[in-house]
């Protein structure tokens, strides 16, 4: 039989519980199981990977026969892989409060329906809830001897409300999602807050777009962060020659007060103890005093780009690991909030967000904020609905003029080639110039 | 395909029979497949993938609550089982007809399998990403990464009032992302069969938009004839008005177009429909065992019906459309759409001078519920003529797609056949456009 030069094999048996309450009903409360592993061989060339389902019930003599198939499919691959060296190990996965699978069904499906109750106010037509509970063992091994085994559970729920009046229809939402136990007591007031936004909506006026200064908001700034700079700093895009920050290493592509750090050893739903390769995650500074500092990698890309960490590497359960974000962030500067909003004077502060989407060969992004409120000589005015914010990365990044000193982290997921990840972004307030703001108004 | 000794078929009548046993309707909903995956980086294949899939999501129902549960284990069909019957003792009971019963389909056949795909051979994906790269060879764009991809699978639903049917399709794929400086392009096609496919196009046109679009010019703010291509019409149609059309989001008051069936809402030119019977995604039967017919949802803008499976439609009265897909959480069926047309009048609409938007970068951050988007446009160009004359370096599109809708300039000739849908070129007058 054909040995590989190297393989690793990545598995996962886990639960997947979910509840979903619609108008105060509980329209379903299910668990799934999964036993999936990727295994990937290289041999001379590129990657030959091979994903199994049902793995646990796989005998030694099958396994092998898998790295047999893979090895048939790595020969018709062309490119030739190196593997940087990046040191190997696992961190410790925090204790949790409370585990939720130690929570009865019953009693979880009790503690969101009070959430979502509590969205159930005047003007308020529809109301949703939703709980997510994935736990899990996640095995690793390699040909180099490496074996790491951990255990984790990610839970959370969000709860949004839509409000109506006349003709007009808004929405509000709110979540959290965490890796440190069940986060669902007394939290009615987040049903509450999702209702209220949407209901305050009704009355807001459509922004009008244009280039404007704006104030981004910690959660808004913190998909900036994610968007804008983290996702042109993944060195697969760099080594494919799809991001703006290739080449651009030792340069200054920022305003010296911005400082972005991509840190996987935090406790925040990004968290992970071990990379997917089995890599030992650490903390990269991408971006130093406005200065490209380092870019995020897995050993393939450190090998072939350089200038950054291994350790970044993360797949979702059965499928490749390719290099991610965790938990990224812009640091705190050292002006108040009230300084921020001042120094705006005439312009727009963005609340919140819906989502984003960025080309990093193209180097723009856009983004929508949930909400925001005018700033009229330099003090919050009206409310303002339905604004989005593009941008140029290489030229917005000059155009943060101030950052607050009042960092918050946001928990989300992130999209991929198709695969999702947990994610937390972060950021304190941020002041940006000349900012490209869409609105219907 | 066997697990161990035993088949899929016995696996599925065991847990029929056991839910039976419980005092419960059940229903199973069965997947299993093999496919092969290869990706190109920069030019060369740097993985090659393969995989076996087998999943199965079981429902259960008793006094109208329902319960739902997956796994991809054949061994823990039992355990899944039990998670079904333990969900539906928490859901709050709700009108039920009873799970899906035999009935004929509404046409004799469908032509989803292609036999020279069904052994999924490596070489057949490596021809397709051959056939891809030489196409693109001696244009002045550098390919960043792309895919092949072919599949072969089987998807069953069966239940416990004796329905049992099988659906056997094949698939490929392929797809290709290129750079021109700091322009990129990008394209992809799919098919169920192998002589459908057009690899050479998407190898051509992926590098010749990154050519095209590199020195892009600026536009200034103001109003816009803007003509959508059919990838950008098909992304707004998915995150706004195909949610829109669900009756679970009509009558929870989420949709914009609750309490306006009969109603003219839209562009008396434009309609709406889902035809089960074509596409890569056709299908006989909906993932609940249901008949799937061709639901005319706009008919000449009235709104003459919403998309149903059987929870909902029960619910709230009506009948299911056999518009049930397995998209949900634990292995549930929900409501979507098997091959959504867009359909109408058409016209030459390129004659005159318009902004011509390639695709839409951030569609998903779209408002669901009301339809006001902002988003930014990618490769977008001047067109005039129904040619792409000068690029455009960056412009953002603001509107409402339900008041786009409401007044359509034209709806082209061409359309693109996405293998789950069907769309053409659309041309709208006096649209916001934001430049730099």
């Amino acid at each position: 039989m054909e040995s590989p030069d190297y393989y690793d094999i990545r598995h996962v048996n886990g639960i997947a519980v979910h509840i979903e309450i619609d108008n105060g009903r509980i329209e379903s409360a299910s668990g799934s199981f999964s036993d999936t592993a990727l295994l990937r061989v290289l041999k001379k060339s590129g990657w030959g990977i091979v994903s199994i389902e049902n793995y646990s019930s796989k005998s030694k003599k099958e396994i092998n026969e898998y790295i047999q198939t893979a090895l048939r499919y790595a020969s018709a691959t062309e490119e030739k892989v190196t593997l940087a060296d990046a040191p190997s190990g696992i961190l410790k996965v925090p204790k949790m409060k409370e585990d939720p699978r130690e929570i009865s069904l019953e009693e979880k499906c009790g503690l969101l329906m009070e959430i979502e109750r509590a969205a159930a106010i005047k003007d308020v037509i529809n109301t949703r809830a939703n709980y997510t509970e994935g736990s899990g063992t996640v095995h690793f091994e390699d040909s180099l001897g490496h074996e790491y085994t951990y255990d984790i559970c990610r839970s959370g729920y969000s709860v949004s409300a839509v409000a109506k009046r006349g003709d007009i229809i808004q929405a509000g939402r709110e979540s959290e999602h965490t890796i440190l136990g069940l986060n669902m007591r007394h939290k009615a007031e987040k049903g509450r807050k999702a209702a209220e936004r949407a209901v305050s909506l009704l009355d807001a006026k459509p922004a009008k777009g244009g280039i404007m200064d704006a104030v981004l908001d910690q959660e808004l700034a913190g998909v900036f962060a994610h968007e804008a700079v983290g996702h042109a700093s993944e060195g697969d895009l760099v080594k494919e020659g799809v991001s703006v920050l290739k080449g651009k290493m030792g340069e200054k592509i920022g305003n010296g007060i911005v400082n972005v750090v991509d840190d996987p050893t935090l406790h925040e739903f990004g968290f992970m103890p071990v990379d997917g390769e089995g890599v030992k995650p650490v903390r990269t500074e991408i971006i130093k005093n406005g200065v490209l500092n380092s870019y995020l990698h897995n050993r393939q890309t450190l090998a072939a780009v350089g200038d950054g960490d291994a350790g970044h590497a993360r797949a979702q359960t059965g499928e490749v690991p390719i290099v991610r974000m965790s938990n990224t962030f812009i640091e705190n500067g050292d002006s108040s909030y009230d300084e921020v909003i001042a120094e705006c004077k005439n312009g727009i502060l963005l609340k919140g967000s819906r989502g984003g989407q960025v080309d990093p060969g193209r180097g723009v992004f856009q983004f929508n904020a949930e909400y925001g409120y005018l700033i009229e000589n330099g003090e919050i005015a009206g409310m303002v609905r339905d604004l989005s914010l593009t941008g140029d990365i290489l030229k917005t990044l000059h155009d943060i003029a101030l950052c607050a000193d009042d960092r918050r982290m946001n928990p989300g997921y992130c999209g991929k080639s198709g695969q999702n990840v947990p994610v937390t972004d972060g950021s304190p307030h941020l002041l940006l110039k000349n900012a490209v703001i869409g609105g219907m108004g | 395909m066997m697990t161990g000794a035993v088949t899929d078929a016995e696996i599925i009548d065991k847990i029929i029979a056991a839910g039976k046993k419980l005092g419960y309707e059940t229903e199973v909903y069965f997947s299993a497949g093999r496919g092969i995956n290869l990706e190109l980086k920069g030019k060369l294949i740097g993985e090659a993938c393969g995989s076996e899939t087998w999943g199965m999501g079981i429902r259960v129902i008793k006094d109208g609550r329902i319960g739902c549960s997956s796994t991809n284990s054949p061994s823990r069909w039992e355990d899944c089982l039990k998670s079904a019957i333990a969900g539906s003792k928490f859901a709050d009971p709700q009108e039920w007809g009873g799970v899906a019963k035999p009935s004929k389909p509404a046409v004799a056949s469908l032509d989803v399998y292609d036999e020279s795909i069904a052994a999924c051979d490596i070489s057949t994906a490596k021809d397709l990403l051959e056939r891809m790269l030489s196409a693109a060879d001696g244009i002045a764009a550098d390919i960043a990464g792309g895919s092949s991809s072919i599949s072969v699978g089987r998807t069953t639903v069966a239940n416990s009032e004796g329905v049992s049917y099988s659906l056997e399709k094949t698939g490929c794929g392929v797809s290709m992302e290129t750079i021109s400086g700091t322009s990129t392009g990008y394209e992809f096609d799919s098919s169920g069969f192998l002589k459908d496919l057009n690899p050479e196009k998407v190898g051509r046109e992926a590098c010749e938009m990154a050519v095209f679009s590199k020195d892009g010019g600026e536009i200034a703010t103001g109003k816009y004839d803007v003509i959508l291509s059919p990838l950008s019409v098909c992304q707004l149609l998915s995150a706004v008005v195909i949610p829109s059309l669900s009756g679970r989001n009509v009558h929870s008051k989420r949709s914009y177009l609750e309490g306006k069936l009969g109603e003219c809402v839209f562009d008396g030119k434009l309609s709406l429909y889902d035809n089960p019977f074509e596409g890569q995604s056709a299908r006989l039967y909906d993932a609940e065992g249901v008949p799937t017919k061709r639901i005319d949802f706009v008919k000449d803008g009235v709104v003459e019906a919403f998309a149903y499976d059987l929870k909902t439609a029960y619910r709230y009265n009506e009948k299911s459309t056999g518009s049930a897909v397995r998209a949900g959480t634990g292995g549930a069926p929900v409501i979507g759409m098997h091959n959504f047309c867009l359909d109408g009048k058409r016209e030459d609409i390129f004659d005159e001078k318009a902004v011509f938007a390639n695709g839409i970068v951030g569609a998903h951050t779209a408002n669901g519920v009301t339809g006001d988007f902002s988003v930014e446009l990618s490769n977008a160009s001047w067109m005039s003529g129904g040619v792409k004359t000068d690029p455009i370096k960056s412009a953002m599109l603001s509107g409402n797609i339900f008041d786009m809708l409401k007044n359509i300039a034209g709806i082209s000739k061409e359309s693109r056949d996405f293998g789950s849908g069907v769309i053409p070129y659309l041309r709208f007058s006096d649209l916001s456009v934001i430049g730099r």
